[in-house]
């Protein structure tokens, strides 16, 4: 019991009780713009939430998310606020949680390495792209297998069949840019931690998107729930797949964002939140010397 | 552990002594907040339309009373998107609905869509409304105030308190760099493309100007013993008459009376 009380305090020291209300107004402002202003498919709202459980760990990225949604939607006067986004927050306390769970395995670290570290993160992202495809190749083999192994229904096919590959595809497109551009192979591991966290947290809203909403939340998802239900599925069927389809994207980008935003803050500022060490990892020589090189 | 508040008032400026007045608004905000409870369980857990629409009922009354009408209807006028949205969806696709108002070629409304599409949006300002009323009636360092003399840490109402103010600054900032990036020649008002082009350097300077921030409001906190132990004194802290008390716990009362029904089936 003491150990878990010294493990909660040591997640709330004040640098990180400043950084959470930073957090949750990235999170909301962000989170506005693209839905309610862009109306993409996508919500971006998670941004503070993963950057604070990274840093914190578990229990201060929940409790960023918790508050952060409790707070859009009930504090806050009304353009802004929206009631709707409300109920929501057992999901993002849940996106803030597993966040602070990658966090402590390290997870978010950079990882620059020179060729052979590059060649090897290759090497791993073909043998994950082949395990996809098999799993590609068993699951929608036929419909009657897809049937077998899904449990979903036959009609489900070719719409599940084309989600799969989008999901793919992004997680491709990502995993390219952080390694070509940036040459950065610790990305692979942040944007699969965010893919996963996607797929819990479409299992987590599909029922609260159900039952408050009737699956309506007034954002660009909307026109995919409507889609799935004019496909004759149930209510919770039809949020269901719209979150399996916007959840991974949305958390794999926000990922790769958060991954992006610690790789770019000073070393010094990262490392001194309680999580912070996981964050940088070790220098290498090489690092050193450049980083005295060329300060800031 | 309770906060005391300051055992002199005299000399205290105005600001800090001056009780929040008119009906509803000077009522305790943890009785607000009961209040909101037992209406957004009692919207969603009695069935059919007398839950929504008693807790509507209830809520306009009241808004009227304390003068908070207009501000209902901005909050109301701001989920007309939802709202367009539940009951166009409901109304042509609600599965297992066969009794068409009228055939439009491959589009076939039906009235228990209509019916079901009504009842969630009667719901959903139920719920908006009971919740809206409270930050209508209530200023949120008050909230925070009487929150904290119940035992809230002072590390919660900071974070809180601090989230509140940051957004509405966060926008004028993000603002400030909208206009910033134009005058360097940024298209914020075309095509799609060359919108979504500019997100990387509209977002960035937000978030990495507000997380600079932090570094500072750290040594301002701790410069202020922020997390010194002991107890801290509330400069300003709301009445709580016996009113309030009687009426908050009636509230918790009925809440969990209707809870107790919807699990024990009463409601049919």
């Amino acid at each position: 019991m003491d150990l878990l009380k010294r493990w909660a305090a040591r997640q709330f020291t004040t640098r990180v009780i400043v950084l959470m209300p930073v957090a949750i107004a990235i999170n909301i402002v962000l989170g506005a713009t693209v839905q309610q202003a862009l109306k993409l498919p996508i919500y971006l709202d998670s941004i503070g939430t993963i950057l604070v459980g990274v840093l914190a760990g578990p229990l201060a990225g929940a409790l960023t998310g918790i508050l952060a949604n409790l707070i859009w939607g009930y504090l806050l006067p009304a353009p802004i606020g929206t009631s709707t986004i409300g109920p929501f927050f057992i999901t993002a306390g849940v996106i803030g949680l597993l966040a602070g769970i990658w966090g402590q395995l390290g997870l978010f670290r950079p990882r620059r390495g020179g060729r052979a570290s590059i060649l090897a993160a290759s090497i791993a992202v073909v043998l994950v792209g082949a395990l996809a495809l098999y799993t590609y190749a068993r699951a929608y083999a036929s419909p009657d297998q897809f049937v077998n192994i899904t449990g979903f229904k036959t009609t489900d096919f070719d719409r599940s069949r084309i989600f799969f590959l989008a999901v793919m595809v992004v997680y491709v497109v990502l995993v390219g840019v952080a390694l070509y551009l940036r040459r950065d192979v610790g990305a692979v591991l942040a944007i699969g931690a965010g893919l996963v966290t996607g797929i819990v947290a479409a299992i987590v809203s599909a029922p609260i998107a159900a039952i408050v909403y009737g699956g309506v939340t007034g954002s660009g998802t909307d026109a995919l729930v409507a889609a799935f239900r004019a496909g004759g599925d149930s209510l919770y069927q039809a949020t269901l797949k719209q979150g399996l389809l916007s959840d991974p994207m949305d958390k794999m980008i926000t990922s790769f964002v958060v991954f992006f935003v610690i790789g770019s803050l000073s070393r010094r500022f990262v490392a001194r939140f309680p999580n912070g060490e996981k964050a940088i990892g070790a220098n290498t020589e090489a690092e050193i010397g450049a980083n005295a090189a060329s300060p800031g | 552990m309770t906060i005391a508040p300051p055992a002199r008032l005299e000399g205290l400026p105005e600001y800090v002594t001056r009780r929040p007045g008119g009906f509803y608004r000077s009522t305790n905000p943890s009785t607000k907040l009961a209040i909101a409870a037992l209406e957004v369980v009692a919207a969603f857990l009695v069935p059919g339309w007398p839950g929504p629409i008693a807790v509507l009922a209830a809520v306009l009354v009241t808004a009227a009373a304390a003068r908070r009408l207009r501000g209902l209807a901005t909050i109301g006028l701001a989920a007309s998107p939802i709202v367009g949205s539940i009951l166009i969806i409901n109304l042509f696709l609600l599965p297992g609905a066969s009794d068409p108002i009228v055939r439009l070629g491959p589009l076939a409304p039906t009235w228990t869509g209509l019916w079901f599409g009504l009842q969630t949006v009667a719901r959903l300002y139920a719920f908006s409304a009971a919740i809206a009323l409270v930050y209508l009636t209530t200023e949120i360092d008050d909230l925070l105030a009487d929150l904290a003399r119940r035992g809230l840490g002072r590390r919660a109402v900071f974070v809180v308190g601090a989230a509140v103010q940051m957004v509405p600054r966060t926008i004028e900032r993000a603002a400030e760099i909208v206009d910033a990036q134009r005058a360097r020649g940024m298209d914020t008002e075309g095509r799609f493309w060359r919108r979504a082009r500019g997100v990387v350097p509209l977002a960035a300077p937000v978030v990495f100007g507000a997380l600079t921030e932090v570094e500072e409001r750290t040594i301002a906190l701790e410069a202020r013993a922020f997390s010194a132990p002991g107890r801290q004194t509330l400069l300003r802290v709301p009445p709580d008459r016996v009113a309030d008390r009687a009426l908050r716990w009636a509230a918790v009362l009925a809440l969990v009376a209707i809870v107790g029904l919807r699990i024990a089936g009463r409601f049919g």
